[in-house]
């Protein structure tokens, strides 16, 4: 229940002023790389277009590749209100309604000529479908491989069933990294330098500790982080520029900016009423708007699933220069989305004790059905097996045309609604609490 | 006077208004169609209501806004979702209701709630209309009927065709092909009001079907889908003249636990 203290006061929260440094140079390392890869500025390093889900990252660096990832400039398009052009356009070639609103912002803005408010996004010279799980993935490389007559490499990742991976799973990927490696030597006419790998790998890990230091920081109660909202602007490097030192070295920035908070009081919202763990894709088109229909009731994200899709590094995995084809494999394997449902539910139930986790908020994407199906049995699981009151929602992280905010707000109203006559029921004198 | 309170409840299509005196006993209510401007909806609402009522403006102690509408009731002390409006307003009616089923212009849902009238879960159709009152104008129009018609004459009829269309727009279309193919009308209307049913209780399966289960919003009002939804259930519902205005009275109850300093 809101007081009706003003009409705009209704609408939504003000604005997240928490934000200080880091954002900014985030903002800048993005429009810095793609201005590095134009098209006009020569001569720039040759470009691998990968897949965040078991990037090939270490590898393609060491061979002086620089990475472009289609999801990501797709999701910028996104968040800068460019998305529908594309998909409009990519709509106008035949790609029906229902195919991935990534692969239509993609391949419309691909035709259109790759310019975006960021940069101008360049020709491939490589293409890595690095995650098998999606076969709309695969399908979309091979669109790409097709328009640009570029090598495409397919890396074949089976699905995890179980937590740690098996030795033929390994054995199976690592066969195929050779096979990459030997590829790559035959572009670039250089020979495979394991000591360079090492080097790259290296700096993965110091960019994975101080990311995982990062998302950790959600357990503080209060907060001084949103591990949802806010963590969507620091994926960036931990997907793109992972195995850079500028990587590595903007965690430091981050987390010195996090301890700052702390310090200061300065958290996401003046009071963390509710400690929320957020599921699925967020809805890019309208990001600040969703974003708003949380903070108007105090809920804070402390935890989300979504950051992890380049990799469940707070669960303790790390690149390793000691063990580099076998980490990379594991790196592969362990991507969030490649994991079966029992080991997904297995992460939110750990997450929910180890971030004293108060509600869950699922958003389910209409564009993929690999991340969403299954929300609707997590939902039910995380109501009734785990006592967790939990809201699902739908809507597009690509496509404007599947956000219907009248809706949406009226759902997560009612959802806090309920959540907040829960707890005045509890407080309430005589009333033992739940 | 100084303990009544009033709720406006702004929904897709009408408007609706309650007005409680202190005895929680309803004084008056309005019904009105919503036009464009909301604001001078929600106002009309209110003054007609209390016009209903034998009473003026300055004798309302505590006004709720909800509905989609809500944030338009400028004139109100607290804004409270349909969905909270429609659970404590059908416990008030029915004090035995554990499942909410609201029909109304653009939205259905299933809101199971606990013996105090609060919401414990809620599912709610996407945001198409089909499976709403929406859906059921659109079909009366296509057949030619006010859509107070139908539900009287879906009671008519013989052999229930079968519609199949998950969007209105198609479901316009497969019923003009049912009436080229010389459907009786009836037959026709009965098939929709059973493919309703049959969305209608996979929502209420969503958040677990257990009685008693009350029918509130504009659609509890059409006799034909009231009919359905027993038949499909194999239960009957509860339904009061009342039911398309439990939102609003669900409203003004909140509004009267707020003045109290209770929990709302």
């Amino acid at each position: 229940m809101s007081d009706v203290a003003s009409p705009a006061a209704a609408q939504g929260g003000a604005s997240p002023t928490f934000l200080r440094d880091a954002r900014g140079l985030q903002r800048k390392l993005v429009e810095e790389y793609y201005g590095r890869l134009a098209p006009s500025e020569k001569p720039h390093p040759p470009v691998a277009y990968m897949l965040v889900g078991g990037n090939l990252t270490e590898i393609v660096r060491a061979f002086g590749y620089d990475v472009v990832f289609p999801e990501i400039v797709a999701l910028n398009c996104a968040i800068k209100h460019q998305s529908l052009e594309n998909i409009l356009h990519a709509e106008s070639l035949g790609y029906g309604l229902d195919v991935c609103g990534y692969v239509k912002n993609d391949l419309g803005l691909q035709d259109l000529g790759g310019t975006t408010s960021f940069g101008q996004i360049p020709r491939p010279d490589l293409l890595v479908c690095s995650f098998s799980g999606c076969y709309i993935y695969v399908k979309w490389w091979e669109a790409l491989a097709e328009s640009y007559g570029a090598p495409l490499f397919m890396f074949d990742v089976p699905y995890m069933r179980e937590e740690a991976p098996r030795k033929e799973d390994i054995d199976y990927l690592v066969s195929q990294l050779w096979e990459f490696v030997h590829l790559l030597e035959k572009r670039t006419g250089r020979t495979f330098d394991m000591d360079e790998l090492k080097r790259v790998l290296a700096e993965s890990r110091r960019a994975e500790d101080g990311w995982v230091e990062f998302l950790r920081a959600g357990r503080f109660r209060p907060s001084p982080i949103e591990a949802y909202f806010e963590s969507i602007f620091y994926m960036f490097p931990i997907n793109v520029l992972r195995g850079t030192p500028e990587a590595a070295d903007f965690y430091g920035v981050v987390n010195e900016e996090v301890r700052a908070r702390v310090k200061e009081g300065n958290y996401p919202l003046p009071e963390e009423k509710y400690r929320v763990l957020v599921e699925g894709v967020p809805p890019y088109t309208n990001y600040r708007t969703f974003w708003d229909f949380f903070r108007k009731w105090g809920a804070v994200s402390v935890v989300a699933t979504y950051p992890k899709v380049g990799g469940l590094f707070d669960r303790g995995f790390r690149h390793d220069p000691a063990r580099p084809f076998e980490s990379i494999a594991e790196y592969s394997l362990g991507a969030y989305v490649n994991q079966s449902w029992p080991l997904r539910r297995q992460i939110i139930a750990d997450y929910v004790k180890e971030y004293q986790v108060d509600a869950a908020v699922i958003h389910g994407i209409k564009s993929c059905r690999s991340f969403t199906a299954g929300q609707g049995d997590l939902r039910d699981w995380l109501i009734h097996e785990r006592g967790l009151p939990t809201l699902y929602i739908e809507s597009d992280h690509q496509d404007p045309r599947y956000f219907a905010p009248a809706q949406i707000k009226n759902r997560m109203d009612a959802f806090f609604e309920s959540l907040e006559q829960r707890r005045a029921v509890a407080a309430a004198p005589g009333v033992a609490p739940a | 006077m100084s303990g009544v309170v009033a709720g406006v409840d702004i929904g897709s299509t009408t408007a609706k208004c309650v007005v409680l005196g202190d005895d929680s006993r309803i004084l008056g209510k309005s019904l009105s169609v919503v036009g464009i401007d909301i604001v001078k909806d929600a106002e009309r609402a209110l003054e007609a209501a209390l016009a209903d009522a034998h009473l003026s403006r300055s004798d309302v102690a505590f006004i709720t806004g909800t509905g989609y509408g809500r944030y338009k009731v400028y004139f109100g002390q607290l804004v409270v979702t349909e969905i909270s409006c429609h659970a404590r307003g059908a416990s008030f009616l029915f004090p035995g209701t554990r499942l909410v089923v609201d029909i109304g212009g653009q939205d259905t849902k299933a809101i199971r709630i606990n013996e105090k009238g609060e919401v414990v879960d809620f599912a709610m159709n996407d945001k198409c209309a089909a499976g709403t009152g929406r859906f059921l104008d659109v079909c009366a129009n296509a057949l030619g009927y006010d859509v107070s018609e139908i539900g009287p004459l879906s009671l008519q009829a013989r052999r229930a065709v079968k519609v199949t269309s998950t969007c209105t727009v198609f479901a316009e279309s497969e019923v003009t092909s049912y009436v080229s193919r010389g459907k009786d009308p009836k037959d026709i209307l009965a098939g929709l009001h059973a493919s309703i049913a049959n969305r209608t209780l996979s929502l209420m399966q969503r958040v677990g079907v257990e009685p008693e289960i009350t029918f509130t919003g504009g659609v509890s009002q059409n006799q034909g889908m009231v009919r359905a939804l027993h038949q499909r259930l194999g239960a009957p519902v509860n339904v009061s003249p009342l039911s398309q205005y439990l939102g609003a009275l669900g409203a003004a109850l909140h509004g009267r636990e707020r003045l109290s300093g209770g929990a709302s």
